[in-house]
């Protein structure tokens, strides 16, 4: 996919992927799959082959692709290395025909517990042995003798299956089938290897089967010979409860304890409401501004009654909502234009632009119950938006969250409002897109982590950022140095997030290493979305970073911090220079529309309590924020120290709930 | 002198090689094998055939064993050896083998005993006439770079 490798004029260093070792892995590879052309290098295989001259020569040809090759001989004693180390390989390789244990079980094995692509390998080519593997759930078959050009696709083996899985996160029990068979077959058009076509169609189609299990899901459970997260399917249902709860608490009250309580679902856990809730608001905001252009809310008067279904783009229910006759005929004719002519992700452009055309700073903000289904419609358009346009990352600067409906005419460059807007929704989208993907792959135990990482995504940062590869994966216990890449787009910006959190300790966490470059870069990002700019923000860090790799890690992990912190940096990062190329002057945060912004009111109680739940806990020490501010000041424009300084509450609730107000205060002060 | 000598010794390589292709007995993926050979990995090629020297005796070894066992009934264990024969063996280019496989491994599905049994002498002949054709071209490239590394004493 050529559009996956755009040439980023960043002085990304790389470094050839070496074996084995983790804690050597370096540098930048940043490399993301949009940001730079050196993705997929460094995307991290294990080998397993009971044949050692396979062994060795796929270790070399991998070497030759510039991954991070780990070899075994021995499928059990590579099973325990996967269950050490989670999240510290992309794919698996493995050989069918194994001693010790069969490949076809290692497979399933993976599947259950890691849910790591497995792509299969032997010298028996028959039809019946490709379609046992395809059976037992392997990305891809090779034949034997494997070519070295057969590896180098390996790659997109990780990118369908962090896709896939987030889209079928973001699905609702409400979308049919159709919407199912056609994103499977867009994910069937990037395979490309031999066996491929068989593979992708089905595998994806298999696996959404597999997880639209009833409507009411709370927790779905995937196919268990594929996958065993528990997922929460915000189902038409469920959605509906979590409205009327959210009315009856009254926007502005509506915390996520209480959304909860009232609720009363079983197996419903806070942080999925609370991720919801972020969601819900950001699409309230869209959505508002649609409706004034459709001249059907009146934001200035508070609560409107706006019925304005933005259908979603990624599902085809456009019907439905033109029926309705509340769409807007522009945004329905892009609409339609797009549905016809491209794939859903492309919808979301369209889309964006006309609802960002019109959006105006006053958005009203009201919750109605009926835009339940809609929201879960724009969910899974987001959804699948985000994965289609991977590659246009870069106007989002501005774009940060797809929630100000007024930044992205304000941060528009010449091209336009809706350019920009549309091409940061689609980045956002995708990054949200992937970063809940990562978030999916995440244990359990990140759960919390994961579910802020979803709400930040919401926000939609515009940040072409793809997660994957500049999120140096961080690994316990690593020297600061020790910035794992991985080609895996989910892992990185998850597990910046938990690295920062939980790794306190962490001396690549250091913000006081981070170098004036790397800050100028993590401020440039540190205005997208707050969990999703961990990814954006990494894969920048590479993009401008040295060949530092702490650096990286330590830009990434600043980033981080300074995401949650500072939405106005989303403005501020214009002035810098920025790698991809998007310009906004530091005016880009106008403040002028945040006045109207968030039904959220003055923005104050909730979003703290927002935050203080989420964030604080997360943060490993709020010194790490202030430091960062610090350095973030003196670069971004527009940054106010004390931003940073401030308890977190203040950024963070700004970040998820972008009231105007607090923006304001923001920058006043 | 020595200068001829690298010639004579590249062209004696050229020649063996030419040859091996010629007769089928490697193929593409061989010259694949020798295109992984760069700076970093100087003897790659070298490295991964004495493996799969190694790892074929050993497979050969054991289907003689399986065959001539006078219970012999389990095909599948067979099939599993033959497998990994047949990948190593088409992984390093050595087509002729892995054609001869293919024919063994055809032979076991219909569990045709005699069939096997003369697969695997057609194989272990394969196999020796392999070995020895890479040995001399290792040889022949070892001679090339001591022929490479003499230096003159330089005259001033």
């Amino acid at each position: 996919m050529a559009t996956m490798h755009r040439v980023v004029q960043s002085s990304v260093s790389t470094s050839d992927a070496t074996t084995t070792s983790y804690g050597g892995l370096t540098s930048c590879k940043a490399a993301d799959i949009v940001i730079s052309d050196q993705f997929p290098a460094g995307l991290r295989v294990l080998v397993v082959d009971d044949d050692i001259t396979c062994l060795k020569i796929l270790e070399q040809m991998l070497h030759r692709c510039r991954y991070h090759v780990t070899t075994c001989p021995q499928a059990k004693v590579a099973l325990n290395l996967l269950r050490e180390r989670k999240g510290c390989f992309d794919v698996i390789l493995s050989d069918v025909y194994m001693p010790d244990m069969d490949g076809y079980k290692l497979l399933e094995h993976v599947g259950l517990e890691m849910d790591l692509p497995v792509i299969m390998m032997s010298a028996d080519g028959s039809t019946r042995a490709v379609m046992k593997g395809i059976r037992h759930g392997a990305c891809d078959y090779l034949i034997k003798p494997i070519r070295e050009e057969e590896l180098k696709n390996i790659w997109q083996h990780v990118v369908r299956k962090k896709w896939n899985e987030n889209k079928e996160l973001e699905h609702s029990g409400s979308l049919d089938d159709t919407d199912q068979h056609k994103r499977g077959h867009d994910d069937a058009e990037y395979g490309s290897s031999a066996n491929d076509a068989t593979d992708t169609s089905l595998k994806p189609l298999k696996k959404r089967s597999n997880s639209k299990e009833g409507d009411n899901g709370e927790i779905d459970n995937d196919d268990p010979s594929t996958s065993k997260k528990p997922r929460v399917v915000w189902s038409v249902e469920l959605h509906q409860q979590f409205v009327s709860a959210v009315n009856q608490l009254g926007i502005d009250k509506a915390v996520p304890k209480r959304i909860l309580e009232l609720m009363n679902v079983p197996g419903l856990t806070r942080e999925n409401v609370a991720s919801h809730l972020q969601k819900f608001r950001l699409y309230l905001k869209r959505i508002s501004g649609v409706a004034q252009q459709g001249g059907i809310a009146n934001p200035l008067c508070g609560p409107v009654e706006a019925k304005v279904k933005i259908g979603s783009l990624g599902s085809f229910n456009i019907q439905p909502l033109a029926a309705s006759g509340q769409i807007p005929p522009q945004t329905l004719a892009a609409l339609h234009a797009e549905l016809l002519g491209r794939p859903a992700g492309n919808l979301v452009v369209a889309m964006d632009q006309s609802a960002l055309l019109q959006a105006t700073p006053h958005g009203p903000k009201c919750i109605q119950v009926d835009h339940g289904v809609a929201f879960i419609q724009d969910l899974v358009k987001s959804e699948s938006s985000s994965s289609k346009h991977f590659s246009q990352s870069f106007a989002p600067v501005e774009d940060v969250a797809s929630g100000f409906r007024s930044w992205p005419s304000n941060n528009i460059d010449t091209a336009g409002p809706s350019n920009s807007g549309g091409l940061s929704t689609q980045n956002g989208n995708m990054l949200i897109d992937l970063l809940q993907q990562q978030q999916q792959l995440q244990k359990p135990q990140q759960r919390s982590t994961v579910s802020e990482l979803r709400r930040s995504i919401n926000v939609q940062p515009s940040c072409h950022v793809v997660p994957s590869q500049s999120s140096a994966s961080f690994q316990a216990g690593n020297s600061p140095v020790s910035v794992t890449q991985n080609g895996s787009y989910s892992r990185t910006a998850v597990i910046d997030y938990n690295f920062l959190s939980s790794q306190s300790n962490c001396p690549s966490l250091n913000i006081g290493q981070v170098s004036d470059v790397t800050l100028q870069t993590t401020g440039v990002l540190s205005g997208y979305i707050p969990l999703a700019s961990v990814s954006p923000s990494v894969s920048s860090c590479s993009v401008n970073a040295d060949n530092c790799a702490s650096q990286q890690v330590q830009t990434s992990s600043i980033t981080f911090k300074a995401s949650r912190r500072l939405p106005g940096f989303v403005h501020s990062t214009s002035n810098i220079p920025d790698p991809y190329g998007s310009t906004k002057s530091g005016d880009l945060l106008n403040q002028e529309p945040f006045n109207n912004l968030g039904y959220i009111n003055k923005g104050t109680c909730l979003p703290a309590k927002f935050a203080v739940d989420e964030f604080q806990s997360h943060l490993s020490s709020s010194s790490h924020g202030k430091v960062f501010c610090e350095n973030i000041g003196t670069r971004v424009k527009q940054e106010p120290s004390m931003e940073f300084g401030d308890n977190a509450k203040v950024g963070i609730p700004m970040l998820q709930q972008f009231p105007p107000n607090d923006l304001m205060s923001v920058f006043t002060e | 002198m020595l200068g001829l000598a690298a010639d004579r010794l590249r062209a004696d390589m050229n020649r063996l090689l030419s040859f091996l292709f010629h007769q089928g007995i490697l193929d593409e993926q061989f010259l694949q094998l020798q295109q992984l050979q760069d700076e970093t990995s100087p003897n790659f090629v070298s490295e991964v055939v004495n493996i799969y020297f190694h790892e074929s005796e050993k497979l050969l070894r054991n289907l003689r064993s399986l065959l001539m066992d006078r219970e012999f009934s389990d095909y599948n264990k067979m099939g599993i050896h033959l497998n990994q024969f047949m990948g190593s063996s088409s992984s390093i280019g050595a087509k002729r083998i892995r054609n001869v496989c293919l024919a063994f491994r055809a032979a076991s599905d219909q569990n045709n005993r005699a069939g096997c049994l003369s697969a695997l002498e057609v194989l272990e002949h394969e196999y020796c006439f392999l070995k020895n054709k890479l040995h001399e071209l290792f040889q022949i490239q070892q001679q090339r770079v001591l022929a490479a590394g003499v230096r003159y004493p330089m005259q001033h």
